[in-house]
């Protein structure tokens, strides 16, 4: 299958905001050229919920048909802790019934949810409790004929929390007969914060081995695609923009060419989202297609250049270009600004940075002749 | 905890020195600068502060807070930008510290690290034209 095959063929997007109620998360994310897209179906950072109103279901449903959006899933609440010991047990249980109750009247087919942390149990109980989670509510659900399906992700391994190694997820399918309704969901940024490298084809493929070995591709039902703000293997969750990050934007192309996960829809949770989403997109799609990719710089200038340049300047350079390329480029441009590396310092996002720095994605480069303040 | 701030209207000088001058302080030095009328033979109108601010402030804020750390002191620095009229202050540094030594010397550094790395330009206003002020340089339009 060819490259750009792969990508027309596969939902994309990125988890969207719900900011004027359920259905605007698909407006906005179709708005963006999203063709997937997740969100959360209440407030993910408090434990209860009113039910979903009839208006707002149809508003959703009508969303859905209206934006041709092809794949939505939800993201449960954080507060979820199905392997916990104590009455945040019984309480995740019920916020989860819940969550799978709100993706059934949604038409949602997978709802992503963390596995959970031990906080203080022996793994093993914590382990347990999450398989007696599942059991049940599976049960349950199969018994009211629910067809969500739900999707465990992979996690950075950050706190006491599980589902780091992917021996624990496959361990946890494993105990409940691989049931048809119980899937993976693989982070990017979660993974290689655990220590499962994927940033060249080599590392990709162990990666994906081990992946295969312990919980099964077939089993992947989503991916996040997030940059890693801290190194492999660090073990501290914070995302990053596509090529922003310790991934860097060539370590997502092995990922996206797998032929195996053609199908699977891939989804962002980047930061900024009304800002950057597109962006970030836009890139995944750039990588997922074998072309080049271009990061964005807004150029501040200072002094005597601000007569020639009162306003910011915005440039596309290659990926991974220094400052000092970018004002070679500049002198190429004008000859006014032919003096710039001899003469000027410069800043990246306000800090001085020597010319040899890689310009940062979406970065603001402030060019800075000699001071004179005071 | 030093206090630094980024101005558009006529500083106030004796806040600042409230600021700093704490019960525990024996010395409070104060630097004002302030603007000249004549500049490299030419008169000078008035003058014309810019500065990259969200850079200039966390600048400004690093030099106060390392000349406290590195003195035991108090600092509160303001810097005008926009119009400043001749005879105005550009600049007030305030060091409020045990003696008088550490006070003149963290006052001193402030000042010298400013004008070296915080960014900020004045452009003198002539009855005919205007120049940039780059370090030593003036670059401009007359
Ligand atoms: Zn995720």
């Amino acid at each position: 299958m060819t490259p750009e095959h792969t990508a027309l063929q596969r939902p994309m997007g990125a988890h969207m905001p719900v900011s004027g109620g359920l259905h605007t998360s698909l407006i906005a994310g179709k708005a963006i050229g999203c063709t997937a897209v997740q969100l959360f179906t209440a407030n993910p950072r408090q434990w209860q919920n009113a039910p979903l109103s009839g208006d707002a279901v149809r508003a959703f449903r009508e969303a859905q048909e209206a934006t041709g959006v092809r794949f939505v899933c939800a993201h449960a609440s954080y507060l979820i802790n199905l392997a916990a010991a104590n009455e945040v047990l019984e309480r995740s249980r019920d916020a989860f019934r819940a969550e799978l109750e709100r993706a059934r009247q949604l038409e949602i087919p997978w709802v992503v949810v963390h596995p959970g942390a031990h906080a203080g149990q022996r793994e093993d109980d914590a382990m347990a409790h999450l398989i007696e989670s599942l059991q049940r509510i599976l049960e349950e659900t199969d018994a009211q004929h629910n067809p969500v399906g739900i999707a465990l992700e992979t996690t950075a391994g950050q706190g006491s929390t599980l589902g780091w190694r992917f021996e624990q997820i496959g361990a946890v399918l494993q105990a409940l007969g691989k049931h048809p309704r119980l899937g993976a969901c693989m982070d990017t940024c979660h993974i290689f914060a655990a220590g499962y490298d994927l940033r060249d084809a080599a590392s990709y493929a162990a990666t994906m081995a081990a992946f295969d070995a312990h919980i099964g591709i077939e089993h992947l039902k989503v991916i996040h695609a997030n940059d890693s703000k801290k190194p492999l293997g660090s073990r501290v969750d914070r995302h990053a923009h596509i090529g922003a990050g310790e991934i860097g934007a060539q370590g997502f192309v092995p990922l996206l060419q797998d032929a195996r996960l053609a199908s699977v829809p891939v989804l962002l949770e980047t930061p900024e989202a009304r800002k950057m989403h597109a962006i970030n997109l836009q890139r995944l799609r750039c990588l997922a297609d074998g072309q080049p990719l271009e990061v964005q710089v807004t150029v501040l200038f200072f002094g005597h250049y601000r007569d020639y340049y009162p306003a910011p300047c915005v440039l596309m350079v290659p990926y991974g270009a220094t400052v000092r390329e970018l004002a070679e480029q500049l002198a190429a441009q004008d000859v006014r600004l032919s003096d710039l590396l001899q003469y000027c310092r410069f800043a990246m996002d306000t800090e001085y940075v020597t010319p040899d720095s890689a310009l940062v994605s979406d970065c603001e480069l402030a060019v800075l002749p000699p001071v004179s303040g005071g | 905890m030093a206090e630094v701030r980024i101005v558009t209207t006529p500083i106030a000088i004796e806040p600042l020195q409230h600021y700093v001058a704490t019960t525990a302080c024996g010395a409070v030095c104060l630097f004002v600068g302030q603007t000249r009328n004549h500049s490299r033979g030419r008169s000078v109108r008035f003058l014309e502060y810019d500065a990259y601010i969200p850079m200039a402030e966390r600048e400004l804020l690093r030099v106060a807070e390392t000349a406290e750390a590195r003195w035991n002191c108090r600092v509160a620095i303001a810097h005008r930008i926009g119009r400043v009229e001749v005879g105005e202050a550009s600049v007030a540094i305030a060091v409020g510290a045990a003696h008088r030594a550490e006070a003149f010397e963290a006052c001193r550094y402030c000042i010298d690290t400013l004008k070296q790395d915080v960014p900020i330009w004045k452009r003198e206003m002539y009855a005919e034209g205007a120049c940039w002020i780059e370090g030593d340089r003036v670059v401009g339009s007359s």
